[in-house]
Protein backbone atom coordinates (compact mmCIF):
# COMPACT_ATOMS: atom_id res chain seq x y z
CA UNK A 1 0.00 0.00 0.00
CA UNK A 2 2.78 2.39 0.99
CA UNK A 3 4.85 1.39 -2.03
CA UNK A 4 1.85 1.90 -4.31
CA UNK A 5 1.34 5.35 -2.84
CA UNK A 6 5.00 6.22 -3.28
CA UNK A 7 4.98 5.06 -6.91
CA UNK A 8 1.85 7.08 -7.64
CA UNK A 9 3.42 10.15 -6.10
CA UNK A 10 6.65 9.65 -8.07
CA UNK A 11 4.79 9.24 -11.33
CA UNK A 12 2.74 12.40 -10.69
CA UNK A 13 5.89 14.38 -9.83
CA UNK A 14 7.50 13.11 -13.02
CA UNK A 15 4.58 14.26 -15.15
CA UNK A 16 4.57 17.69 -13.51
CA UNK A 17 8.32 17.98 -14.07
CA UNK A 18 8.02 17.21 -17.79
CA UNK A 19 5.05 19.58 -18.08
CA UNK A 20 7.01 22.32 -16.39
CA UNK A 21 10.08 21.77 -18.57
CA UNK A 22 8.01 21.93 -21.76
CA UNK A 23 5.99 24.99 -20.63
CA UNK A 24 9.07 26.88 -19.41
CA UNK A 25 11.14 26.13 -22.50
CA UNK A 26 9.33 28.84 -24.46
CA UNK A 27 8.47 26.57 -27.43
CA UNK A 28 4.80 27.06 -26.78
CA UNK A 29 2.91 30.28 -26.16
CA UNK A 30 2.36 30.40 -22.36
CA UNK A 31 -1.12 31.81 -23.02
CA UNK A 32 -2.02 28.45 -24.53
CA UNK A 33 0.04 26.18 -22.33
CA UNK A 34 0.56 27.56 -18.83
CA UNK A 35 3.25 26.36 -16.41
CA UNK A 36 2.24 24.32 -13.35
CA UNK A 37 3.00 27.37 -11.25
CA UNK A 38 0.62 29.57 -13.27
CA UNK A 39 -2.08 26.91 -12.82
CA UNK A 40 -1.41 26.82 -9.10
CA UNK A 41 -1.76 30.62 -8.98
CA UNK A 42 -5.04 30.40 -10.89
CA UNK A 43 -6.29 27.83 -8.37
CA UNK A 44 -5.33 30.11 -5.47
CA UNK A 45 -7.07 33.02 -7.17
CA UNK A 46 -10.24 30.95 -7.69
CA UNK A 47 -10.09 29.87 -4.08
CA UNK A 48 -9.73 33.47 -2.86
CA UNK A 49 -12.71 34.52 -5.00
CA UNK A 50 -14.64 31.73 -3.26
CA UNK A 51 -15.35 30.08 -6.59
CA UNK A 52 -13.19 27.00 -6.21
CA UNK A 53 -15.11 25.57 -3.27
CA UNK A 54 -18.56 26.73 -4.35
CA UNK A 55 -18.07 25.25 -7.84
CA UNK A 56 -16.87 22.04 -6.27
CA UNK A 57 -19.85 21.91 -3.94
CA UNK A 58 -22.36 22.61 -6.69
CA UNK A 59 -20.86 20.12 -9.13
CA UNK A 60 -20.55 17.41 -6.50
CA UNK A 61 -24.16 17.93 -5.48
CA UNK A 62 -25.31 17.58 -9.10
CA UNK A 63 -23.24 14.44 -9.63
CA UNK A 64 -24.46 12.99 -6.33
CA UNK A 65 -28.16 13.62 -7.02
CA UNK A 66 -27.83 12.35 -10.59
CA UNK A 67 -25.97 9.27 -9.40
CA UNK A 68 -28.48 8.57 -6.64
CA UNK A 69 -31.47 8.76 -9.00
CA UNK A 70 -29.77 6.91 -11.85
CA UNK A 71 -28.31 4.10 -9.78
CA UNK A 72 -31.46 3.48 -7.72
CA UNK A 73 -33.56 3.25 -10.86
CA UNK A 74 -30.86 1.24 -12.63
CA UNK A 75 -30.65 -1.44 -9.94
CA UNK A 76 -34.44 -1.62 -9.53
CA UNK A 77 -35.13 -1.86 -13.26
CA UNK A 78 -32.24 -4.27 -13.77
CA UNK A 79 -33.59 -6.66 -11.12
CA UNK A 80 -36.99 -6.47 -12.80
CA UNK A 81 -35.96 -6.84 -16.42
CA UNK A 82 -33.70 -9.81 -15.79
CA UNK A 83 -36.52 -11.61 -14.01
CA UNK A 84 -39.03 -11.02 -16.77
CA UNK A 85 -38.48 -12.86 -20.00
CA UNK A 86 -40.61 -10.43 -21.99
CA UNK A 87 -38.52 -7.48 -20.85
CA UNK A 88 -35.30 -9.25 -21.74
CA UNK A 89 -36.51 -9.95 -25.26
CA UNK A 90 -38.12 -6.59 -25.91
CA UNK A 91 -35.45 -4.38 -24.44
CA UNK A 92 -32.19 -5.74 -25.75
CA UNK A 93 -32.51 -4.32 -29.30
CA UNK A 94 -33.73 -1.01 -27.90
CA UNK A 95 -30.74 -0.85 -25.59
CA UNK A 96 -28.33 -1.30 -28.46
CA UNK A 97 -29.73 1.95 -29.85
CA UNK A 98 -29.61 3.86 -26.56
CA UNK A 99 -26.11 2.90 -25.54
CA UNK A 100 -24.13 4.75 -28.22
CA UNK A 101 -25.88 8.08 -27.54
CA UNK A 102 -23.37 10.33 -25.75
CA UNK A 103 -24.57 12.38 -22.79
CA UNK A 104 -23.80 15.66 -24.52
CA UNK A 105 -26.28 14.85 -27.29
CA UNK A 106 -29.04 14.82 -24.70
CA UNK A 107 -28.42 18.40 -23.64
CA UNK A 108 -30.71 20.13 -26.15
CA UNK A 109 -33.54 17.75 -25.33
CA UNK A 110 -32.95 18.18 -21.60
CA UNK A 111 -33.21 21.97 -21.95
CA UNK A 112 -36.48 21.74 -23.88
CA UNK A 113 -37.95 19.25 -21.44
CA UNK A 114 -36.67 20.58 -18.15
CA UNK A 115 -35.52 24.14 -18.79
CA UNK A 116 -32.13 25.45 -17.75
CA UNK A 117 -32.52 24.83 -14.01
CA UNK A 118 -31.15 21.95 -11.95
CA UNK A 119 -33.66 19.32 -13.21
CA UNK A 120 -32.13 19.26 -16.70
CA UNK A 121 -28.69 18.60 -15.17
CA UNK A 122 -30.07 15.82 -12.99
CA UNK A 123 -31.73 14.36 -16.06
CA UNK A 124 -28.56 14.19 -18.16
CA UNK A 125 -26.46 12.74 -15.34
CA UNK A 126 -29.01 10.30 -14.01
CA UNK A 127 -29.83 9.01 -17.49
CA UNK A 128 -26.18 8.20 -18.18
CA UNK A 129 -25.74 6.54 -14.78
CA UNK A 130 -29.02 4.68 -15.11
CA UNK A 131 -28.07 3.07 -18.41
CA UNK A 132 -24.74 1.73 -17.11
CA UNK A 133 -26.14 0.48 -13.81
CA UNK A 134 -29.17 -1.08 -15.45
CA UNK A 135 -27.09 -2.96 -18.03
CA UNK A 136 -24.67 -4.31 -15.44
CA UNK A 137 -27.41 -5.34 -13.04
CA UNK A 138 -29.35 -7.04 -15.83
CA UNK A 139 -26.23 -8.82 -17.03
CA UNK A 140 -25.25 -9.90 -13.51
CA UNK A 141 -28.70 -11.30 -12.86
CA UNK A 142 -28.70 -13.22 -16.12
CA UNK A 143 -25.38 -14.88 -15.42
CA UNK A 144 -26.01 -16.34 -11.98
CA UNK A 145 -24.55 -19.85 -11.80
CA UNK A 146 -27.38 -22.37 -12.08
CA UNK A 147 -25.76 -24.43 -9.31
CA UNK A 148 -26.49 -21.70 -6.76
CA UNK A 149 -30.16 -21.69 -7.68
CA UNK A 150 -30.35 -25.47 -7.68
CA UNK A 151 -28.56 -25.71 -4.35
CA UNK A 152 -31.03 -23.22 -2.90
CA UNK A 153 -34.10 -24.94 -4.35
CA UNK A 154 -33.21 -28.44 -3.18
CA UNK A 155 -32.86 -27.08 0.34
CA UNK A 156 -36.50 -26.03 0.27
CA UNK A 157 -35.79 -22.29 0.28
CA UNK A 158 -38.70 -19.93 -0.26
CA UNK A 159 -38.53 -17.75 -3.38
CA UNK A 160 -38.41 -14.57 -1.33
CA UNK A 161 -35.46 -15.75 0.74
CA UNK A 162 -33.77 -17.10 -2.39
CA UNK A 163 -34.07 -13.68 -4.01
CA UNK A 164 -32.47 -11.82 -1.12
CA UNK A 165 -29.94 -14.40 0.09
CA UNK A 166 -28.90 -16.08 -3.15
CA UNK A 167 -29.89 -14.13 -6.26
CA UNK A 168 -28.87 -10.66 -5.10
CA UNK A 169 -25.52 -11.69 -3.54
CA UNK A 170 -24.74 -13.77 -6.65
CA UNK A 171 -25.38 -10.75 -8.87
CA UNK A 172 -23.76 -8.30 -6.45
CA UNK A 173 -20.26 -8.28 -8.01
CA UNK A 174 -21.80 -7.17 -11.32
CA UNK A 175 -24.07 -4.65 -9.63
CA UNK A 176 -21.18 -3.11 -7.71
CA UNK A 177 -19.11 -2.97 -10.93
CA UNK A 178 -22.06 -1.19 -12.54
CA UNK A 179 -22.23 1.33 -9.70
CA UNK A 180 -18.52 1.99 -10.03
CA UNK A 181 -18.90 2.60 -13.74
CA UNK A 182 -21.96 4.74 -13.06
CA UNK A 183 -20.01 6.91 -10.63
CA UNK A 184 -17.32 7.50 -13.24
CA UNK A 185 -19.98 8.32 -15.82
CA UNK A 186 -21.66 10.76 -13.44
CA UNK A 187 -18.50 12.85 -13.65
CA UNK A 188 -18.15 12.46 -17.38
CA UNK A 189 -21.72 13.59 -17.97
CA UNK A 190 -21.47 16.34 -15.36
CA UNK A 191 -19.55 18.60 -17.71
CA UNK A 192 -22.07 17.95 -20.49
CA UNK A 193 -24.90 18.66 -18.05
CA UNK A 194 -23.39 21.96 -17.03
CA UNK A 195 -23.59 23.11 -20.62
CA UNK A 196 -27.35 23.43 -20.10
CA UNK A 197 -27.05 27.07 -19.10
CA UNK A 198 -25.40 26.71 -15.73
CA UNK A 199 -24.09 29.69 -13.82
CA UNK A 200 -21.75 27.78 -11.53
CA UNK A 201 -19.94 24.46 -11.31
CA UNK A 202 -16.70 23.07 -12.65
CA UNK A 203 -18.10 22.58 -16.15
CA UNK A 204 -19.44 26.11 -16.23
CA UNK A 205 -16.11 27.51 -15.03
CA UNK A 206 -14.36 25.72 -17.92
CA UNK A 207 -16.76 27.33 -20.39
CA UNK A 208 -16.30 30.72 -18.80
CA UNK A 209 -12.52 30.39 -18.94
CA UNK A 210 -12.76 29.74 -22.67
CA UNK A 211 -14.44 33.12 -23.22
CA UNK A 212 -11.55 34.86 -21.49
CA UNK A 213 -8.93 32.52 -22.93
CA UNK A 214 -7.80 31.66 -19.38
CA UNK A 215 -6.05 28.35 -20.08
CA UNK A 216 -4.65 28.39 -16.55
CA UNK A 217 -8.20 28.27 -15.13
CA UNK A 218 -9.13 25.54 -17.61
CA UNK A 219 -6.23 23.45 -16.33
CA UNK A 220 -7.50 23.97 -12.78
CA UNK A 221 -10.90 22.61 -13.80
CA UNK A 222 -9.45 19.66 -15.68
CA UNK A 223 -7.20 18.71 -12.79
CA UNK A 224 -10.14 18.98 -10.39
CA UNK A 225 -12.17 16.60 -12.54
CA UNK A 226 -9.28 14.17 -12.75
CA UNK A 227 -8.63 14.20 -9.02
CA UNK A 228 -12.31 13.86 -8.13
CA UNK A 229 -12.76 10.97 -10.54
CA UNK A 230 -9.70 9.12 -9.24
CA UNK A 231 -10.73 9.71 -5.63
CA UNK A 232 -14.24 8.50 -6.27
CA UNK A 233 -12.96 5.36 -7.96
CA UNK A 234 -10.77 4.66 -4.95
CA UNK A 235 -13.80 5.00 -2.70
CA UNK A 236 -15.64 2.48 -4.86
CA UNK A 237 -12.78 0.02 -4.83
CA UNK A 238 -12.78 0.17 -1.04
CA UNK A 239 -16.56 -0.08 -0.91
CA UNK A 240 -16.57 -3.15 -3.13
CA UNK A 241 -13.97 -4.81 -0.87
CA UNK A 242 -16.55 -4.48 1.89
CA UNK A 243 -19.73 -5.19 -0.06
CA UNK A 244 -18.55 -8.17 -2.11
CA UNK A 245 -15.70 -9.22 0.15
CA UNK A 246 -15.84 -12.84 -1.06
CA UNK A 247 -14.74 -11.72 -4.53
CA UNK A 248 -11.49 -10.41 -3.09
CA UNK A 249 -10.47 -13.43 -1.01
CA UNK B 1 -19.96 -38.90 17.82
CA UNK B 2 -22.35 -36.85 19.84
CA UNK B 3 -24.41 -35.53 16.96
CA UNK B 4 -28.05 -36.34 16.64
CA UNK B 5 -28.49 -39.55 14.71
CA UNK B 6 -31.37 -39.33 12.31
CA UNK B 7 -32.20 -42.79 11.17
CA UNK B 8 -35.16 -42.23 8.91
CA UNK B 9 -38.03 -44.48 9.84
CA UNK B 10 -37.92 -47.82 8.05
CA UNK B 11 -38.87 -47.63 4.45
CA UNK B 12 -38.22 -43.93 4.08
CA UNK B 13 -36.08 -42.82 1.17
CA UNK B 14 -37.26 -45.23 -1.48
CA UNK B 15 -36.56 -44.12 -5.04
CA UNK B 16 -38.31 -45.66 -8.04
CA UNK B 17 -37.66 -44.83 -11.67
CA UNK B 18 -39.94 -46.36 -14.24
CA UNK B 19 -38.92 -46.18 -17.91
CA UNK B 20 -37.53 -42.67 -17.59
CA UNK B 21 -36.21 -41.28 -20.83
CA UNK B 22 -35.05 -37.86 -21.87
CA UNK B 23 -34.42 -36.27 -25.21
CA UNK B 24 -33.65 -32.78 -26.33
CA UNK B 25 -33.14 -30.95 -29.58
CA UNK B 26 -29.62 -30.05 -30.59
CA UNK B 27 -29.06 -26.51 -31.90
CA UNK B 28 -29.18 -27.98 -35.42
CA UNK B 29 -32.67 -29.28 -34.73
CA UNK B 30 -31.65 -32.92 -34.51
CA UNK B 31 -33.22 -34.93 -31.75
CA UNK B 32 -30.66 -36.20 -29.27
CA UNK B 33 -31.44 -38.91 -26.77
CA UNK B 34 -29.86 -38.03 -23.46
CA UNK B 35 -31.32 -41.03 -21.71
CA UNK B 36 -32.94 -44.10 -23.21
CA UNK B 37 -35.79 -45.62 -21.13
CA UNK B 38 -34.21 -46.50 -17.81
CA UNK B 39 -35.69 -48.14 -14.73
CA UNK B 40 -34.05 -48.18 -11.36
CA UNK B 41 -35.08 -48.85 -7.78
CA UNK B 42 -33.14 -47.72 -4.73
CA UNK B 43 -34.05 -49.39 -1.44
CA UNK B 44 -34.38 -47.17 1.63
CA UNK B 45 -31.00 -46.62 3.26
CA UNK B 46 -29.03 -48.23 0.44
CA UNK B 47 -25.87 -46.87 -1.14
CA UNK B 48 -25.76 -47.13 -4.92
CA UNK B 49 -23.33 -45.90 -7.51
CA UNK B 50 -24.14 -44.78 -11.02
CA UNK B 51 -21.09 -45.44 -13.13
CA UNK B 52 -20.39 -44.75 -16.76
CA UNK B 53 -18.35 -42.86 -19.32
CA UNK B 54 -18.89 -39.13 -19.71
CA UNK B 55 -21.87 -38.35 -21.85
CA UNK B 56 -23.78 -41.47 -20.82
CA UNK B 57 -26.49 -39.44 -19.13
CA UNK B 58 -25.66 -40.24 -15.52
CA UNK B 59 -25.78 -36.60 -14.45
CA UNK B 60 -28.95 -36.12 -16.48
CA UNK B 61 -30.54 -39.00 -14.60
CA UNK B 62 -29.47 -37.51 -11.28
CA UNK B 63 -30.81 -34.08 -12.26
CA UNK B 64 -34.13 -35.68 -13.12
CA UNK B 65 -34.36 -37.39 -9.71
CA UNK B 66 -33.46 -34.08 -8.06
CA UNK B 67 -36.31 -32.42 -9.95
CA UNK B 68 -34.02 -29.98 -11.77
CA UNK B 69 -35.11 -31.23 -15.19
CA UNK B 70 -38.35 -32.85 -16.30
CA UNK B 71 -38.11 -36.37 -17.62
CA UNK B 72 -39.53 -36.55 -21.13
CA UNK B 73 -41.40 -39.75 -20.31
CA UNK B 74 -41.64 -42.26 -17.51
CA UNK B 75 -42.12 -41.55 -13.82
CA UNK B 76 -39.82 -40.85 -10.91
CA UNK B 77 -41.12 -41.44 -7.41
CA UNK B 78 -39.59 -40.79 -4.02
CA UNK B 79 -41.47 -42.62 -1.27
CA UNK B 80 -44.36 -43.05 -3.64
CA UNK B 81 -44.60 -39.34 -4.42
CA UNK B 82 -43.97 -38.31 -8.01
CA UNK B 83 -41.07 -35.87 -8.36
CA UNK B 84 -42.28 -32.58 -9.84
CA UNK B 85 -39.46 -30.26 -8.86
CA UNK B 86 -36.70 -29.80 -6.30
CA UNK B 87 -37.74 -30.99 -2.86
CA UNK B 88 -35.89 -30.82 0.46
CA UNK B 89 -36.51 -34.56 0.89
CA UNK B 90 -33.99 -35.06 -1.88
CA UNK B 91 -30.64 -33.48 -1.05
CA UNK B 92 -28.02 -32.88 -3.71
CA UNK B 93 -24.29 -32.51 -3.41
CA UNK B 94 -22.73 -31.01 -6.51
CA UNK B 95 -19.50 -31.65 -8.33
CA UNK B 96 -18.57 -28.03 -8.38
CA UNK B 97 -18.52 -26.29 -5.08
CA UNK B 98 -22.02 -24.95 -4.75
CA UNK B 99 -21.33 -23.32 -1.42
CA UNK B 100 -22.44 -19.71 -1.25
CA UNK B 101 -19.22 -17.71 -1.05
CA UNK B 102 -21.02 -14.79 0.65
CA UNK B 103 -21.87 -16.93 3.69
CA UNK B 104 -19.39 -18.41 6.16
CA UNK B 105 -19.15 -22.18 6.55
CA UNK B 106 -21.70 -22.14 9.35
CA UNK B 107 -23.82 -19.61 7.43
CA UNK B 108 -24.05 -22.09 4.58
CA UNK B 109 -25.12 -24.87 6.93
CA UNK B 110 -27.67 -22.63 8.63
CA UNK B 111 -29.09 -21.69 5.25
CA UNK B 112 -30.08 -25.33 4.81
CA UNK B 113 -31.97 -25.24 8.12
CA UNK B 114 -34.15 -22.23 7.39
CA UNK B 115 -37.17 -24.35 6.63
CA UNK B 116 -37.23 -25.81 10.14
CA UNK B 117 -37.99 -22.44 11.70
CA UNK B 118 -35.65 -22.94 14.65
CA UNK B 119 -34.72 -20.29 17.18
CA UNK B 120 -31.45 -18.58 16.34
CA UNK B 121 -29.37 -20.15 19.12
CA UNK B 122 -30.73 -23.63 18.48
CA UNK B 123 -30.09 -23.29 14.76
CA UNK B 124 -26.49 -22.31 15.39
CA UNK B 125 -26.03 -25.17 17.85
CA UNK B 126 -27.29 -27.72 15.34
CA UNK B 127 -25.25 -26.20 12.51
CA UNK B 128 -22.13 -26.42 14.65
CA UNK B 129 -22.93 -30.06 15.37
CA UNK B 130 -23.23 -30.70 11.62
CA UNK B 131 -19.83 -29.07 11.05
CA UNK B 132 -18.44 -31.09 13.97
CA UNK B 133 -19.53 -34.25 12.21
CA UNK B 134 -17.40 -33.39 9.16
CA UNK B 135 -14.55 -32.25 11.41
CA UNK B 136 -14.77 -28.56 10.63
CA UNK B 137 -16.33 -27.03 13.74
CA UNK B 138 -13.19 -24.95 14.23
CA UNK B 139 -13.62 -23.36 10.77
CA UNK B 140 -17.25 -22.39 11.31
CA UNK B 141 -16.70 -18.68 10.74
CA UNK B 142 -14.42 -19.09 7.72
CA UNK B 143 -15.59 -18.12 4.25
CA UNK B 144 -15.48 -20.84 1.56
CA UNK B 145 -12.89 -18.84 -0.39
CA UNK B 146 -10.43 -19.48 2.44
CA UNK B 147 -11.04 -23.25 2.56
CA UNK B 148 -9.28 -25.97 0.57
CA UNK B 149 -11.20 -28.03 -2.00
CA UNK B 150 -11.63 -30.96 0.40
CA UNK B 151 -12.83 -28.69 3.20
CA UNK B 152 -15.34 -27.03 0.89
CA UNK B 153 -16.81 -30.40 0.01
CA UNK B 154 -16.99 -31.33 3.68
CA UNK B 155 -18.94 -28.14 4.38
CA UNK B 156 -21.13 -28.91 1.36
CA UNK B 157 -21.80 -32.36 2.81
CA UNK B 158 -22.64 -30.86 6.20
CA UNK B 159 -24.98 -28.37 4.51
CA UNK B 160 -26.77 -31.04 2.51
CA UNK B 161 -27.21 -33.24 5.57
CA UNK B 162 -28.42 -30.32 7.69
CA UNK B 163 -31.47 -30.16 5.42
CA UNK B 164 -32.31 -33.67 6.65
CA UNK B 165 -32.91 -35.22 3.23
CA UNK B 166 -34.25 -38.76 2.92
CA UNK B 167 -32.34 -39.27 -0.30
CA UNK B 168 -28.85 -37.95 -0.97
CA UNK B 169 -27.79 -37.49 -4.58
CA UNK B 170 -24.09 -36.93 -5.16
CA UNK B 171 -22.81 -35.82 -8.56
CA UNK B 172 -19.11 -36.75 -8.72
CA UNK B 173 -18.59 -34.78 -5.53
CA UNK B 174 -14.95 -35.74 -5.08
CA UNK B 175 -13.94 -35.63 -8.74
CA UNK B 176 -11.84 -32.50 -8.35
CA UNK B 177 -9.94 -33.67 -5.25
CA UNK B 178 -6.51 -35.27 -5.06
CA UNK B 179 -6.28 -38.99 -4.32
CA UNK B 180 -5.39 -38.66 -0.66
CA UNK B 181 -8.13 -36.15 0.13
CA UNK B 182 -10.54 -38.35 -1.79
CA UNK B 183 -9.75 -41.38 0.33
CA UNK B 184 -10.37 -39.46 3.55
CA UNK B 185 -13.63 -38.12 2.07
CA UNK B 186 -14.71 -41.69 1.28
CA UNK B 187 -14.15 -42.74 4.87
CA UNK B 188 -15.95 -39.67 6.17
CA UNK B 189 -18.90 -40.23 3.85
CA UNK B 190 -19.23 -43.91 4.76
CA UNK B 191 -19.11 -43.06 8.45
CA UNK B 192 -21.85 -40.47 8.05
CA UNK B 193 -23.95 -42.72 5.89
CA UNK B 194 -23.63 -45.48 8.47
CA UNK B 195 -25.03 -43.16 11.14
CA UNK B 196 -27.77 -41.47 9.10
CA UNK B 197 -28.70 -44.28 6.70
CA UNK B 198 -29.93 -41.87 4.09
CA UNK B 199 -30.47 -43.46 0.70
CA UNK B 200 -27.45 -42.45 -1.39
CA UNK B 201 -27.05 -42.35 -5.15
CA UNK B 202 -23.46 -41.57 -6.03
CA UNK B 203 -22.54 -40.63 -9.59
CA UNK B 204 -18.95 -41.37 -10.58
CA UNK B 205 -16.79 -42.41 -13.49
CA UNK B 206 -14.25 -43.99 -11.14
CA UNK B 207 -14.73 -47.77 -10.96
CA UNK B 208 -12.84 -48.22 -7.69
CA UNK B 209 -14.74 -45.40 -6.03
CA UNK B 210 -18.04 -46.98 -7.02
CA UNK B 211 -17.04 -50.44 -5.80
CA UNK B 212 -15.58 -49.17 -2.55
CA UNK B 213 -18.62 -47.16 -1.51
CA UNK B 214 -21.70 -48.94 -2.77
CA UNK B 215 -23.99 -51.88 -2.19
CA UNK B 216 -24.77 -51.87 -5.85
CA UNK B 217 -23.04 -50.39 -8.90
CA UNK B 218 -25.28 -49.53 -11.84
CA UNK B 219 -23.20 -49.44 -14.99
CA UNK B 220 -24.36 -47.16 -17.76
CA UNK B 221 -23.52 -47.10 -21.44
CA UNK B 222 -23.45 -44.16 -23.79
CA UNK B 223 -25.39 -44.17 -27.07
CA UNK B 224 -27.93 -44.91 -25.90
CA UNK B 225 -27.45 -43.71 -22.33
CA UNK B 226 -29.02 -46.29 -20.08
CA UNK B 227 -28.20 -48.79 -17.33
CA UNK B 228 -26.84 -51.97 -18.90
CA UNK B 229 -26.01 -53.98 -15.81
CA UNK B 230 -26.30 -53.69 -12.05
CA UNK B 231 -23.59 -55.34 -10.00
CA UNK B 232 -24.16 -56.20 -6.36
CA UNK B 233 -21.25 -55.64 -4.02
CA UNK B 234 -21.54 -57.70 -0.84
CA UNK B 235 -18.13 -56.98 0.65
CA UNK B 236 -18.39 -56.50 4.41
CA UNK B 237 -18.36 -53.00 5.86
CA UNK B 238 -16.56 -51.01 7.01
CA UNK B 239 -14.52 -51.04 3.85
CA UNK B 240 -11.41 -49.18 2.88
CA UNK B 241 -8.92 -49.15 0.04
CA UNK B 242 -6.95 -51.68 2.06
CA UNK B 243 -9.67 -54.33 1.89
CA UNK B 244 -9.35 -55.07 -1.83
CA UNK B 245 -9.89 -58.79 -2.34
CA UNK B 246 -10.47 -61.22 -5.22
CA UNK B 247 -14.17 -60.44 -5.42
CA UNK B 248 -13.37 -56.76 -5.73
CA UNK B 249 -10.98 -57.51 -8.59
CA UNK B 250 -13.53 -59.72 -10.30
CA UNK B 251 -16.18 -57.00 -10.06
CA UNK B 252 -13.77 -54.44 -11.36
CA UNK B 253 -12.85 -56.63 -14.33
CA UNK B 254 -16.50 -57.18 -15.11
CA UNK B 255 -17.21 -53.44 -15.06
CA UNK B 256 -14.15 -52.68 -17.16
CA UNK B 257 -15.39 -55.20 -19.68
CA UNK B 258 -18.82 -53.57 -19.78
CA UNK B 259 -17.35 -50.11 -20.15
CA UNK B 260 -15.00 -51.10 -22.95
CA UNK B 261 -17.89 -52.73 -24.80
CA UNK B 262 -19.88 -49.53 -24.94
CA UNK B 263 -18.92 -47.35 -27.84
CA UNK B 264 -17.67 -43.89 -27.07
CA UNK B 265 -19.73 -40.86 -28.03
CA UNK B 266 -20.34 -41.03 -31.76
CA UNK B 267 -22.69 -39.19 -34.05
CA UNK B 268 -25.03 -42.08 -34.80
CA UNK B 269 -28.56 -43.06 -35.64
CA UNK B 270 -30.77 -41.97 -32.78
CA UNK B 271 -33.66 -43.71 -34.55
CA UNK B 272 -32.38 -47.15 -33.55
CA UNK B 273 -31.23 -46.00 -30.17
CA UNK B 274 -34.71 -45.04 -29.11
CA UNK B 275 -36.34 -48.37 -29.88
CA UNK B 276 -34.84 -50.58 -27.23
Amino acid sequence: MLIKFRNALLSLLGVVAVWWAVAASGWINPELFPTPYAVWQAAVELYQEGLLLSDLRISLARAAVGFAIGSTLGVAVGLLTARTRLFSLALNPFLSLLRPIPAIALVPLAIVWFGIGEPSKFFVISYTVFLAVWLNTHHGMEHIAITYIRASRCLGTTRLREFFEVVIPAAAPHIVAGLRMGAALAFLSLVAAELTGASAGIGFRLQEARQFIRTDRMFVGLIELGLLGALLDLVFVMLSRKLVHWEHL
Amino acid sequence: MSTAVDHPADGVGRVELDAVSMRFRSPKGKEVIALAPTSLALAPGSFSALLGPSGCGKSTLLNAIAGFVDPGSGTIKVDGKTVRGPDPDVGVMFQQYALFPWFTAIGNVQFAMNRFGLARAERRRQALAALEEVGLADRADTYPGQLSGGMKQRVALARTLAGKPKVLLMDEPFGALDAQTRTSMHELLLGIWDRHRTTVLFVTHDVDEGLLLSDCVHVMSANPGTIIESIRVDAARPRSVRTVDERFIANRNRIMQLLSRTPGPEPVVPAQAGTK
